[in-house]
């Protein structure tokens, strides 16, 4: 009994001793600040929720990160274009190794029914009506069932990228039926909630399909063809996807890396807290973490301790732009939000806030684009004079009380606003602050409102911020302003309220002209146009700030949202602790 | 033995030192000749170390002047926590006393009046509620005041009936004590907007029950007196006997514990703050200014200046308690 107590003994002994011998856990660990809150493929609320779903579901095309250019996912190849009077045609060939996960293949029947679900009356797809509006019409081939033509309105190059940019949805999952097939595109997109809806029983049907499917919460009930499937969400604390044993891109030869899913899985760890981020990073709790704060990022590179980190910066196209609820009555006139818009010390903001690592810009159009950029338009700089001249011009006039304005018969207003922002953010509350302090020096009080994500979000849909703080995404392939700000995207995009008929109208001719200088003028119209209606400020472009462990490898960091491609991180075995 | 008393003179007399100190600060924040406003940013001296330009403190992350948010940090500490802990002695000794004094069944009312009293509350209840629910619960009200009613006809409606105050008062205490203070206050914080108004109902509302069961033991010891039976025997009320002649005897526990509470309340507005609820953001707070070290782990001076000031300060009011209870003239 002795030896074998002896023996145990020292078996625990050598096993404490010995050298922990590296695991094969090639799980990726990423820090995500928030909640993807929504995983229907038709609403994607953030950005997190559309990084997750570009990992369970594929589209036509995707970007690849290295080259910054659109190339072919589920599709064969680039499509074949044509145009047609103010049409384009745009023919495409899926893959024919593109299968869903019961081993069907995917049809252009599959990408009829996406468009149809994007456009089904009673389901929530606003945003995908105004970004794929342009998309007229699908005709399938009747030899071939995995060739297709979209039909688009407009010329636009951009368009042809756009055109199969979005996730393609299994019709065998929500419609087992086919029971949408008889109904044209054409009919559901003429079919709104304004118009009384020609809603057909197969419609109505399929809707309440749709919603009680609650994709919402449970995107596992609609699984796609991406690399990945949803092995565990658990809301503001983690999201788990585990790559497939058998993904269908495995079978293809010589596969492109937009056809490579390399770890087995990836965890999306919130951590809402930046300094709670930064000690798993350093712990290793974490393997990647985008968009570190810049104070922290400029540190933890001067850190030798951090030697078992990696850094990557890269231009963004990301943007923290300040909005004016137009529908508010005292912003309702531009003379008001131009004046407010002189409050904000731009330049201060860059270098307090962002270390410096961001760049300002006229509009919402990236410098680096030079070709479109109206450098004509000065860059905003603090002037309170400026500020307060624009004000008298809008009618306000100062009092002891601050400033007060009497419009025609209506009630005596008063220049007294909130500002709302999510919280969590050390640089929102900084500009926030800034704003405040040189909103008081001119005698108009400022309420900061700092509020949780989803509560930011559900009060900027209902319209109840005077202003607001947020950060819009762009990218270098295309410009549609019209989710953020056309007439149509008011209540779910546009929070600004802003829209007028000519901003419609221009809006839309930038997204389907095909003549890249007239284009360009016309984007640079827009951005004089913003700066005189001023329903938003751009106070900077970011620049990404990517921390690493050195054993993942082949991030492909980019100023892409979201700034890495986690499917292509490979991971490096660690060594042995050497004694 | 000589030496221990001057040394205990010496920490009273630097508690009040403080404390006096404190309360200067706090009133004169607003007209001390400040180069910066607490919640104003200098976007060009952003987490500097202290003795940088104007900053003699520092700033911190965001650029604020560590120095004002502290003088500032205690204005708000004392305009809080003081009515706070004022409100809730004073919340608290109504209670307590009540409870106390009256116990379960001196306090004896027209059953009829109780009965009517019962119906409003509940009535005013189930009027806030949604029409749904508030159909079945009307209906449910009104059944019982029938009941009620009916009994009261076969009893007479000359019935009287005991007010159990004393237990009301003990379960209503034990049900907010039953939550631990700190996660009752945040759930409560969490629901209002953030203002001072609304901090300072939160923390009454959260601290009450101390005060009150400190209050009815003393209620119930003094009742036993032989002058409050000497007073009764003379046919004094109860209002009086309560207030003239039972009350002022309880005032000695009362202002021994009410330094206790302020420096208590300190801790848990400072809490709130650190947790970012509570107070609006451009408030300043000695728990939002230790918060903002979460931001620049390396700044040491965001830890160490608010972190003395709340030590320094609970310190100073424990001392002012051992003092008090002591000394009570």
């Amino acid at each position: 009994m002795k030896r074998l107590f002896l023996s145990i003994g020292c078996l625990f002994t050598l096993a404490a001793c010995s050298t922990p011998a590296s695991t094969a856990d090639e799980t990726v660990r990423i820090r995500w600040s928030r909640d993807p809150e929504n995983l229907d493929p038709l609403v994607l609320p953030n950005p997190n929720a559309y990084e997750a779903i570009n990992l369970l579901h594929c589209s036509l095309l995707t970007v690849d990160y290295t080259q910054k250019k659109f190339v072919p996912w589920l599709a064969q190849a680039m499509p074949r274009v044509q145009q047609q009077d103010s049409l384009l045609l745009v023919t495409y060939q899926l893959r024919p190794e593109a299968t869903w996960d019961n081993g069907q293949p995917v049809l252009a029947q599959d990408v009829a029914f996406t468009l149809k679900v994007m456009n089904c009356p009673g389901l929530p797809n606003e945003a995908a009506r105004a970004q794929y509006g342009f998309i007229e019409a699908i005709r399938l081939d009747s030899l071939d069932q995995r060739r297709f033509t979209l039909v688009l309105r407009g010329r636009a190059q951009e368009l042809v990228q756009s055109s199969g940019d979005y996730p393609i949805l299994p019709e065998y999952k929500l419609d087992p039926q086919g029971q949408l097939r008889p109904v044209a595109l054409a009919a559901l997109r003429a079919d709104t909630a304004r118009t009384n809806p020609r809603r057909s029983p197969a419609v109505l049907a399929f809707a309440e399909r749709y919603e009680a499917a609650h994709l919402n919460q449970h995107p596992e009930n609609l699984p796609g063809c991406g690399p990945y499937t949803l092995k565990e969400w658990q809301p503001s604390r983690y999201l788990l996807l585990q790559r497939k044993k058998t993904w269908w891109a495995d079978r293809v030869k010589n596969p492109a890396p937009q056809l490579v899913a390399n770890p087995t899985a990836i965890s999306y760890e919130i951590i809402p807290d930046d300094a709670t981020a930064l000690l798993a990073l350093r712990r290793g709790d974490i393997g990647v973490y985008p968009m570190v704060p810049a104070r922290d990022f400029i540190q933890l590179r001067q850190d030798k301790a951090a030697h078992n980190l990696r850094f990557y910066t890269a231009d963004s196209y990301d943007m923290i732009t300040a909005g004016f609820n137009t529908r508010r009555s005292v912003l309702r006139d531009a003379a008001t939000r131009q004046a407010l818009s002189y409050l904000f010390d731009i330049p201060g903001l860059i270098q307090a806030s962002q270390q410096g690592m961001a760049y300002p810009s006229v509009s919402l159009v990236n410098p680096q684009a030079t070709a479109i950029y109206n450098d004509s338009l000065p860059l905003l700089k603090p002037d309170s004079r400026q500020a307060a001249s624009l004000l008298s011009n809008a009618g306000w006039r100062r009092d002891k009380q601050g400033w007060g304005r009497q419009v025609g018969n209506g009630p005596a207003q008063r220049l007294e606003l909130t500002f709302s922002y999510r919280t969590g953010d050390a640089a929102y509350e900084a500009i926030v602050l800034q704003f405040r302090t040189a909103a008081a020096q001119l005698g108009i009080p400022v309420r900061p409102q700092p509020l949780e994500a989803s509560l930011f979000t559900k009060q900027l849909r209902a319209g109840e911020t005077d202003m607001f703080l947020q950060l819009l995404s762009g990218n270098p392939f295309a410009y549609n302003f019209a989710p953020i700000l056309h007439s149509q995207s008011l209540g779910w995009g546009n929070f600004t309220g802003f829209g007028t008929a000519a901003s419609d109208q221009l809006i839309e001719a930038i997204a389907t002209e095909a003549d890249a200088s007239r284009q360009a003028r016309m984007l640079r119209k827009f951005q004089r146009l913003l700066r005189q209606e001023s329903p938003m400020v751009v106070l900077f472009f970011l620049q990404y700030r990517l921390a690493a462990a050195s054993n993942l490898t082949n991030l492909h960091a980019t100023g892409i949202r979201p700034g890495y491609e986690a499917a292509a991180i490979r991971t490096r075995p660690v060594s042995p602790l050497q004694p | 033995m000589k030496s221990r008393a001057r040394f205990s003179t010496l920490r009273r007399w630097l508690a009040l030192l403080w404390l006096a100190g404190l309360l200067v600060a706090a009133g004169l924040a607003p007209v001390l000749p400040l180069p910066y406003a607490p919640d104003a940013p200098d976007l060009h001296a952003i987490a500097v170390t202290p003795l940088t330009g104007q900053h003699w403190l520092g700033t911190d992350p965001l650029g604020r002047d560590v120095l004002a948010q502290l003088l500032f940090g205690a204005r708000t500490a004392v305009l809080v926590s003081l009515p706070a802990a004022a409100l809730a002695t004073l919340l608290g000794t109504i209670l307590g006393s009540a409870a106390g004094f009256w116990s379960n069944d001196n306090i004896r009312i027209p059953a009829v009046y109780g009965l009517a009293a019962l119906g409003v509350v509940a009535f005013s209840f189930v009027f806030q509620l949604s029409s749904g629910t508030s159909i079945l619960l009307l209906g449910i009200i009104a059944a019982g005041l029938s009941l009620g009613a009916a009994r009261l006809h076969r009893a007479g409606y000359r019935q009287v009936v005991a007010l159990p105050v004393d237990r009301a008062v003990l379960g209503l205490g034990a049900l907010v004590a039953s939550v631990p203070l700190l996660i009752l206050a945040l759930t409560l914080a969490a629901l209002l907007q953030p203002s001072p108004a609304g901090l300072l109902a939160v923390l009454v509302a959260t601290y009450w029950p101390g005060p009150a069961r400190l209050v009815r033991a003393e209620v119930l010891r003094i009742r036993a007196l032989p002058y409050i039976e000497a007073g009764r025997s003379l046919g004094l009320p109860d209002g009086r006997l309560l207030y003239r002649h039972i009350l002022p005897n309880c005032w000695h526990t009362i202002s021994a514990t009410f330094p206790i509470s302020v420096a208590t309340l300190i801790g848990l507005e400072t809490t709130l703050s650190f947790l970012g609820v509570g107070l609006p953001p451009e408030t300043a707070s000695w728990g939002r200014l230790l918060a903002s070290a979460r931001l620049a782990p390396t700044a040491w001076w965001l830890i160490l200046s608010p972190a003395l000031a709340i030590l320094l300060t609970t310190l100073a009011l424990r001392q002012l308690s051992n003092t008090v209870s002591r000394n009570p003239q």
